[in-house]
């Protein structure tokens, strides 16, 4: 500390400038006095700053589609791996039907119930063309539900291709019913990203605790 | 030779002929110098050098370098002279001058690039030209510029102090907006730097509040935040003009993309039940700003990491302005929509 402040003194005259860093400096009383009674500010010296880092690591992150590339953090861990970012979220993904929010109703309860109880309580009642097929032919495996135009249509397509030879051009839900190979190939390598266990060190002490319990 | 340094000096300045009979007759005498030769010969090592004697417990332990260099109190002398950069200006004209912040020597020196963020790969090879391309508006040459309108108000000239009187602003402005202008293959709008600030009112009954904003502004953008004052007199939280409260830092560049990229790819699609950002965002010069409740920070993945480092409750929330060089609202929001952030809502 001595040897740097004789190092670095500066002139007299910067002790004028009231600055923090050279108040450790011993200073004349005649010194301190004009300081006080000078107003205007004297600079013979800038000091140089060294800057602040705080380390930062390189991180691999891994979207849930697989895709990875490298990023600076302050992050310490070596990889990270998202389960939900823009690669299996429908708002960025609008032409991904798997990442839609179509209700699932295989039972056919929900159409059970809309049958019974209509939808003018329902603040999602007006969905799209698409959903409303896709809910008509889940409507349509069961036996509870009502069959429509819709279904009916649906229900003679498969048994009038099974029949005929030359059969006439394929229906819109049999088209909607072949899927994707790309979008089933997302699936698969989202579901790898995903359900991988070893992502925060196996199972948490909840799921353990579960586990245990069932055993017994 | 043995023998001839036997002789005496005496006779050693004799002939060779008349010395070697009496060579031959002094030989059964003893010399200690040929005792000495004798000697030498047993001195030779039978077995080879090359078996290097096993070191002991003992002087393994006696060993201890690392001890001696810590109890030296002194440090050792430099073996040659080192350059210390000046720690501080003095003006161009004084003798002794740092070296350029690119040196690495400097004591400003800042190391880096080390990657090149993937957004700013993105703008460069396609947001950029695609903007140019989509918002070009052709001009057929030769047609001649509109005049721009007057925007500041003249005086009337009844007084003959309005002479030399500077300009008007607007009605009802202090100050002018800027003008659009358009987008060309040299003016492409990109983003400049993004600031981080953390209002935490509570810090001004505890202070602790503004050391975990502080700390979690660092984690999120890698530098070190700085405290800023309120500047406004709030009666319900019990906060007073100028008081410090805000914890603020500002990223350029690189670090600027890395953390949009960061926001877009892996925070967004993470907020439950999210629209987007609101349209009306802006300030009507090119710089959108956006907030996270303290909810949504922890989805940062550098909180993530160490979430339990952070106080629950004492997680404040933080505001997000992105800065282009955009000069209006909707060029801004096209470059944030071209980068991946979706808005919601008309303008």
């Amino acid at each position: 500390m001595n040897t740097t402040s004789t190092m670095g003194r500066l002139p007299s005259a910067v002790l004028r400038r009231p600055t923090t860093l050279l108040l450790s400096q011993t200073t004349t009383p005649s010194a301190s006095h004009q300081a006080t009674t000078s107003k205007q500010q004297v600079r013979h010296a800038t000091f140089v700053l060294r800057h602040r880092r705080p380390y930062q690591f390189t991180q691999l992150v891994q979207l849930s589609d697989g895709s990875t590339y490298t990023m600076r953090t302050t992050s310490p861990a070596a990889l990270y791996k998202s389960s939900k970012d823009t690669r299996n979220h429908s708002l960025w993904q609008p032409s991904d039907k798997s990442l839609r929010n179509v209700e699932v109703d295989e039972a056919g309860k929900l159409a059970a119930f809309r049958e019974r109880f209509g939808r003018g309580w329902d603040l999602d009642s007006v969905a799209t063309p698409e959903e409303q097929t896709a809910a008509a032919a889940a409507a349509s495996a069961t036996v509870t539900a009502a069959p429509t135009a819709v279904d009916a249509k649906q229900a003679q397509s498969p048994a009038s291709t099974g029949k005929k030879a030359a059969p006439a051009p394929p229906p819109v839900a049999e088209a909607e019913d072949s899927e994707d190979p790309f979008d089933s190939l997302t699936d698969l390598i989202s579901s790898y990203a995903s359900t991988d266990k070893s992502l925060m060190g196996g199972m948490s002490a909840k799921d353990q605790a579960k586990a245990k319990g069932k055993k017994k | 030779m043995a023998t001839l340094r036997e002789v005496t000096r005496s006779a050693r300045s004799l002939p060779l002929s008349q010395l070697s009979r009496q060579a031959y007759a002094t030989c059964s005498r003893r010399c200690a110098s040929s005792q000495a030769a004798e000697a030498e010969l047993d001195d030779l090592v039978s077995e080879s050098g090359l078996a290097v004697p096993q070191l002991g417990d003992a002087e393994k332990g006696a060993f201890r370098p690392w001890k001696r260099a810590a109890d030296r109190k002194l440090g050792l002398p430099s073996s040659r002279y080192q350059y210390h950069p000046p720690k501080y200006n003095r003006g161009q004209f004084h003798p002794i001058q740092s070296p350029l912040s690119s040196d690495p020597i400097a004591r400003d020196f800042v190391p880096g690039p080390f990657n090149l963020p993937r957004l700013r790969q993105t703008y460069q090879s396609t947001i950029a030209s695609d903007l140019m391309t989509l918002a070009y508006n052709h001009i057929p040459p030769g047609t001649p510029q509109k005049e721009q309108a007057e925007r500041l108000r003249e005086w009337d000239g009844s007084s003959p102090y309005h002479k030399n009187r500077s300009k008007r602003g607007p009605r009802g402005a202090p100050v002018l907006p800027v003008i659009e202008r358009n987008i060309t293959f040299r003016n492409i709008p990109e983003i400049t730097e993004i600031t981080l600030s953390s209002y935490v009112p509570k810090a001004i009954k505890d202070q602790d509040h503004l050391l975990v904003a502080r700390t979690m502004l660092l984690a999120l953008t890698g530098t070190t935040p700085e405290l800023a004052k309120t500047n406004a007199n709030v009666a319900q939280w019990g906060v007073q003009k100028g008081q410090r409260a805000i914890t603020k830092t500002t990223i350029y560049g690189n670090a600027a993309y890395e953390f949009l990229d960061r926001c877009i790819h892996l925070v967004f699609p993470k907020i439950k039940d999210w629209k987007g950002i609101n349209a009306t965002t802006g300030d009507g010069s090119g710089n959108l700003a956006w907030g996270f409740t303290p909810e949504q920070m922890q989805l940062f993945p550098e909180i993530e990491v160490n979430y339990p480092m952070y106080p629950a409750k004492m997680m404040p929330g933080c505001k997000i302005f992105i800065k282009t060089t955009a000069t209006s609202d909707r060029q801004a929001q096209l470059l944030l929509s071209s980068m991946g952030v979706p808005f919601y809502g008309r303008k």
